[in-house]
């Protein structure tokens, strides 16, 4: 079973980016912390600093006070402000060695302070140190996100998710569909098999979602036996193909607690091409793909029914 | 003051990555001297105050603690005076001092 796909970032060598108009000082740091596994990244003003920020999405940043045109308080102000450099910690740097700077740093949301002229070990440790905590801090807020049973993504998530997949949607007319996904009869399998094998089955299905969705998809238990896709950029006919391949996946595996039960699912799929017009909120959305998947408990169970955002269905319904 | 010990900088020119980095400084040190000239002669303070913030901030990481030393009284010359040009004869010979110094490293007698 494969785990989901927030995990594989892990093991990546984190970036480090350092924004100082100083050339010295980005060859002194380039040669000081070759030795340490991190990748380092260079900007030589706020600004360029603030796009590298965003784009390489650093594990930490290295912020001189003292620059030209846009100096370091402001820059730290502005990667405090943005939600997409919010979290990153920032050392800051700095040739004063003022309580005022430090204090007003750590009350922008500076992580650590280093005054020049550098005492190498010491800053090799502070990187270290700080490199640490942002990895904790990652692996709480993911774990926060996560689903304990299924490692999926859990609905707190899913809700966040959704509003942000769907503001997305209406400002730049991108196609979006949202499946919701059930186990048939899970009931049954809880008190035929037991907890425990009700519990299997549902890691089991979340295995066989991760194994098909993109790595832009969402995929959250949206609550006991019940499961949902985000799926941005994806009209609802290739959300259905999708969701077919995990539904015959489901229908075809063989489970080692019950062999001779099969597990299937139904799902409802709603979406929208892309250039359409958003008309609902994303609360109805899933309501279109809630009544889809009511469609297909009804058609007999073990299929999949999409449509647009209008119910009108699309594609056919394969019965199991 | 936590200044930190000047010996802690000295570095060792048979470490590779040390001399690669007393290389580098003094490749880039006549670059500055022009420039700390340059900016003294057209009474651009703050060209001059920015140098030798940066020389102070990292020639002691490069080995040379004594110009960051020197670099230091530059910047600090500068910043105490809303004038400088009031105690001209002060700051020509704090930056005498550090071009000289400087001077002493790139044309070693």
């Amino acid at each position: 079973m494969s785990e989901p796909q927030t995990n594989t970032q892990r093991n990546a060598v984190p970036v480090v980016l350092l924004i100082d108009d100083s050339q010295f000082v980005h060859r002194l740091l380039d040669a000081r912390l070759r030795s340490e596994s991190i990748i380092l990244a260079s900007a030589e003003d706020g600004k360029r600093g603030l796009e590298l920020a965003q784009s390489e999405q650093p594990s930490l940043i290295l912020l001189d006070l003292d620059m030209p045109v846009m100096d370091g308080f402001e820059a730290l102000r502005e990667l405090k402000e943005d939600p997409k450099t919010r979290d990153i910690p920032v050392i800051v740097l700095s040739g004063m060695n003022s309580s005022q700077d430090k204090v007003a740093a750590f009350d922008l949301g500076a992580i650590d302070f280093v005054t020049k002229p550098f005492e190498l070990t010491e800053l090799r440790a502070r990187v270290r140190s700080s490199l640490r905590m942002s990895e904790l801090l990652r692996m709480l807020a993911q774990k926060a996100h996560i689903d304990g049973l299924s490692g999926l993504y859990n609905r707190q998530y899913f809700d966040e998710k959704l509003t942000t997949e769907f503001n997305r949607t209406i400002r730049h007319g991108q196609a979006l569909s949202v499946a919701m996904i059930d186990i048939d009869h899970f009931k049954s399998v809880n008190d035929t098999f037991g907890h425990p094998a009700g519990d299997s089955v549902i890691s089991g299905v979340a295995g066989l979602i991760t194994q098909q969705i993109r790595s832009i998809d969402i995929a959250c238990r949206y609550g006991g036996e019940e499961f949902a896709i985000i799926m941005p950029e994806t009209d609802p006919g290739q959300a259905y193909s999708m969701c077919e391949r995990i539904r015959q996946d489901c229908e075809a595996l063989a489970w080692s607690r019950h062999p001779a039960r099969n597990i299937t699912v139904s799902i409802g799929v709603a979406g929208m091409p892309s250039g359409e017009q958003v008309t609902i909120t994303p609360e109805s959305w899933v309501e279109v793909a809630d009544r889809n998947l009511y469609h297909a408990k009804q058609g007999g169970r073990n299929r999949v029914v999409a449509s647009g955002l209008d119910g009108n269905p699309i594609g056919l319904a394969k019965a199991g | 003051m936590n200044a930190p010990d000047p010996n802690a900088f000295s570095l060792d020119i048979n470490d590779p990555e040390d001399a690669e980095l007393i290389e580098y400084f003094l490749s880039e040190l006549p670059d500055r001297v022009d420039t700390i000239m340059a900016a003294f002669t057209n009474d651009d303070f703050s060209e001059l105050e920015r140098v030798a913030h940066q020389l102070k901030g990292a020639a002691p990481g490069f080995g040379f603690p004594q110009i960051g030393t020197e670099a230091a009284k530059l910047e600090q010359q500068l910043k105490g005076s809303s004038n400088p040009t009031e105690s001209l004869q002060t700051l020509r010979s704090q930056v005498d001092q550090l071009v000289s110094l400087c001077n002493s490293y790139i044309n070693p007698s």
